[in-house]
């Protein structure tokens, strides 16, 4: 220990660099797990929490809620399929509103009030109850989404009042308001007087008790022509974003998880190297090999311990500039990627003390050190 | 004394295992740096071809629409009032619809961004006929070929393509340059709900005399304010989530540049500690600080060029190997600039051991070479 800590001491800048590099590594990957988890709640944490156990989208719409219609004639063979307990429209589209002074982009999502659709989530005030009435995300409450603010859609739209707040109801990266559909419906025909009639984007489904979602997926994709049915996870996984965003950071971070523990056991099998000379005459003058081991493992838990203190404190400054996406600075998180980078730190260094027990001592007397 | 330029890369040549594991670190570190950056290159050309292919000056939303093609609706009364604004000398009419398309002999939808036009785009015919369309070559990958007809969105509208443009794509999506009556005759089938009437557009294309600035204010102050008008610069970063795109994989490059720097000073500064004997005896027998710091730098830049390109190929097998569906591209721009950043980063990184050069003492020469 006394040897460990008087080695860092005395070489304060090499042993600072390698705090440094771990410290912005482990910050890169606590940043990236932070924004993975942030962009794919945001894009699709409003098909997450409604009531639809089941979703069908239009076959065309390749799984994009936005580019999905729903045919009356569609909504009508779903609601027959045996093991449909309630199949309700469920319309979204994105509007400009005027929320808190400001021109803003929302979601507004229609569905049909008491059915398959609502939001979930609800922490403060009630559910919609009758037109231009609205739950909003609590993520966005200091954004003029709060509990009585009124929302308008432009241009010269709808007025549209919160009355509840719930939690991860994001969509496509934008506040979202649940509202009823005649309130979605009047929303569209603002935006486009052209308008010829408005269809639901999909049908949210209640299945009856006890059967199960898949089943009910299985028969609505084999008796209804033009749709794609899925649960609602299925929904969530397949959702344009949400994949792409999993598979590109699922590669950036299993590249990150490999070069801090690369770097790390680069820096200590050098260290070794340099060491050899001291290290083999300590060896001769007694000191067992694990003394040395253990003094070169503590510095890999002290490096990466103070890395990973670096690195929260870098997290939890860059977070407040990603405040739009939802996420709050974690510990838990953190800590566990800490331990799983320690882990990795320890199994790299292994390298190096494998040079370390093959330390002959009887190489004192002969000036030479370990070879390279 | 001719011979030391020679030393550093003897050494390399001659203990290359010294540095087998900064190498690997580094190409490592280039291969996420080129990872990031063709993903970033993938989001941004993916999404933006469509509006940096436009031959305009401005491009003009109505005013609520906040720069959104597909809430933007600028009607016949409004476009007139555009085309009285002196300086303007041409204006046309823009309209994107995004949907899946039934390729002839394909099992798997397309996605295509339908977008009507007046004014080409560059690389699209000055005129297309009803019922056909020029495709982005990214449709090429889904199946499309010249000549087939694929059926768009849910009411299957018939689009016959008549050959291919490059990087017009829109919102990752292959755009199908079509007329604008063809154009309307989509939404309207496919998206009752976003149907337009005859004459009304999404946005305008608008040429003219004078700077972009200046063309845009005028057309926004003649319109009072029904408009809002976007030089193509504004307009690429006004599509959903390119600039938040952009700023986040920069931040990320930027951090991970620094980390190479990091790794390349920790390298060097502890291969410099380890040859302080030996640059005692260089020094006594000559050799001046700037030749020895001239060899670390030539190792480092060694390294980072072999790294890179190991990185390089890593990349590019990573790429390779990626499914469809990851916007990964990877352009030359991007392995120039990955490879300045490097250089820069090795230049910087190997100058932390100047210091520890400039203090050999060559009377450290005199019985301690270790």
């Amino acid at each position: 220990m006394f040897l460990a800590f008087h080695e860092m001491k005395r070489a304060k800048v090499r042993f600072g660099l390698l705090t440094g590099a771990v410290g912005l590594l482990v910050f890169l990957i606590l940043f990236q797990q932070t924004l993975l988890s942030g962009l794919v709640n945001q894009f699709i944490g409003a098909l997450k929490n409604q009531s639809g156990e089941v979703l069908v989208y239009n076959d065309q719409a390749r799984k994009n809620l936005e580019g999905s219609i729903i045919l009356p004639e569609q909504l009508a063979q779903i609601q027959l399929v045996e093991g449909v307990a309630d199949a309700a429209p469920l319309g979204e589209a994105t509007f400009t509103v005027t929320a808190g002074g400001q021109e803003r982009d929302t979601v507004i999502i229609g569905y049909e009030l008491g059915r398959a659709g609502a939001p979930t989530t609800l922490i403060t005030g009630r559910l919609p109850t009758a037109d231009d009435q609205a739950v909003a995300s609590e993520k966005d409450t200091a954004d003029g989404y709060g509990l009585g603010d009124v929302i308008r859609v432009q241009p010269d739209g709808a007025q549209i009042t919160v009355v509840g707040i719930a939690r991860d109801i994001n969509y496509s990266v934008s506040p979202v308001l649940f509202v009823d559909f005649a309130t979605y419906e009047s929303a569209k025909r603002t935006r486009n007087p052209d308008a010829e009639r408005i269809l639901p984007s999909a049908v949210a489904i209640h299945v009856v008790a006890g059967a199960s979602a898949n089943q009910v997926v299985e028969r609505i994709n084999a008796t209804v022509a033009g749709v794609e049915a899925m649960t609602r996870q299925q929904a969530i996984d397949g959702s344009p974003g949400v994949s792409s965003v999993r598979s590109s950071f699922a590669v950036i971070l299993a590249l990150f998880y490999l070069v801090v523990p690369l770097v790390t056991g680069l820096f200590f099998l050098i260290v070794t190297f340099q060491k050899a000379s001291a290290l083999t005459l300590l060896r001769a003058i007694g000191a067992p090999a694990k003394v040395l081991v253990r003094s070169l493992l503590v510095q890999v838990v002290v490096i990466t311990l103070a890395g990973s203190v670096v690195a929260f404190g870098l997290y939890a400054g860059a977070l407040q500039g990603v405040k739009n996406l939802g996420v709050h600075v974690e510990v838990m998180p953190a800590v566990q990627t800490s331990l799983v980078v320690l882990a990795l730190a320890l199994a790299t260094s292994l390298v190096a003390i494998r040079r370390v027990l093959r330390i002959d001592p009887i190489a004192a007397t002969t000036g030479a050190g370990v070879t390279l | 004394m001719n011979l030391l330029p020679r030393l550093p890369l003897r050494e390399l040549r001659r203990t290359p295992n010294r540095f087998v594991v900064a190498t690997v670190v580094l190409a490592f570190l280039s291969t996420l740096l080129l990872f990031l950056g063709g993903l970033l290159d993938g989001l941004y050309l993916g999404s933006t071809g469509a509006i940096r292919s436009q031959q305009a000056d401005v491009l003009v939303f109505s005013s609520s629409a906040r720069d959104s093609f597909l809430r933007s609706r600028i009607t016949p009364e409004l476009r007139t009032q555009v085309e009285a604004v002196p300086g303007v000398t041409e204006v046309g009419g823009l309209g994107f619809v995004l949907l899946g398309a039934q390729v002839p002999g394909q099992t798997e939808l397309a996605d295509v961004a339908v977008a009507g036009y007046e004014l080409a785009p560059k690389g699209v015919p000055a005129t297309a006929l009803d019922g056909q369309g020029v495709a982005d070559s990214r449709l090429q990958d889904q199946g499309v070929s010249k000549g087939d007809t694929i059926l768009v969105g849910p009411a299957a509208t018939p689009i016959t393509i008549t050959g291919f443009v490059d990087d017009t794509g829109y919102l990752l999506q292959g755009s199908v340059w079509v007329n604008l009556s063809t154009w309307r005759m989509v939404q309207n089938a496919n998206r009752p709900d976003s149907a337009v009437t005859d004459g009304v557009v999404q946005a305008l294309v608008v040429r003219g005399a004078g700077t972009h600035a200046a063309l845009a204010g005028a057309i926004d102050a003649a319109s009072s304010g029904a408009t809002k008008s976007l030089t193509l610069d504004e307009a690429v970063l006004a599509l959903p989530g390119v600039k938040q795109q952009r700023d986040t994989f920069n931040q990320i490059i930027y951090t991970t540049l620094a980390v190479v720097l990091a790794v390349v000073g920790l390298f060097f500064s502890l291969l410099t500690l380890e040859r302080i004997g030996l640059y005692g005896v260089l020094k006594a027998i000559g050799a001046t600080t700037k030749r020895l710091f001239i060899g670390v730098l030539l190792q480092a830049l060694i390294i980072a060029t072999i790294s890179f390109i190991i990185g390089s190929g890593l990349a590019m097998a990573a790429a390779a190997a990626l499914p469809a569906k990851v916007p990964l591209q990877l352009i030359p721009s991007r392995f120039i600039s990955t490879f300045i950043g490097l250089l820069v980063a090795a230049i910087l990184g190997s100058a932390i051991s100047l210091r520890r050069v400039t203090k050999v003492e060559p009377a450290s020469a005199i019985g301690s070479v270790s």
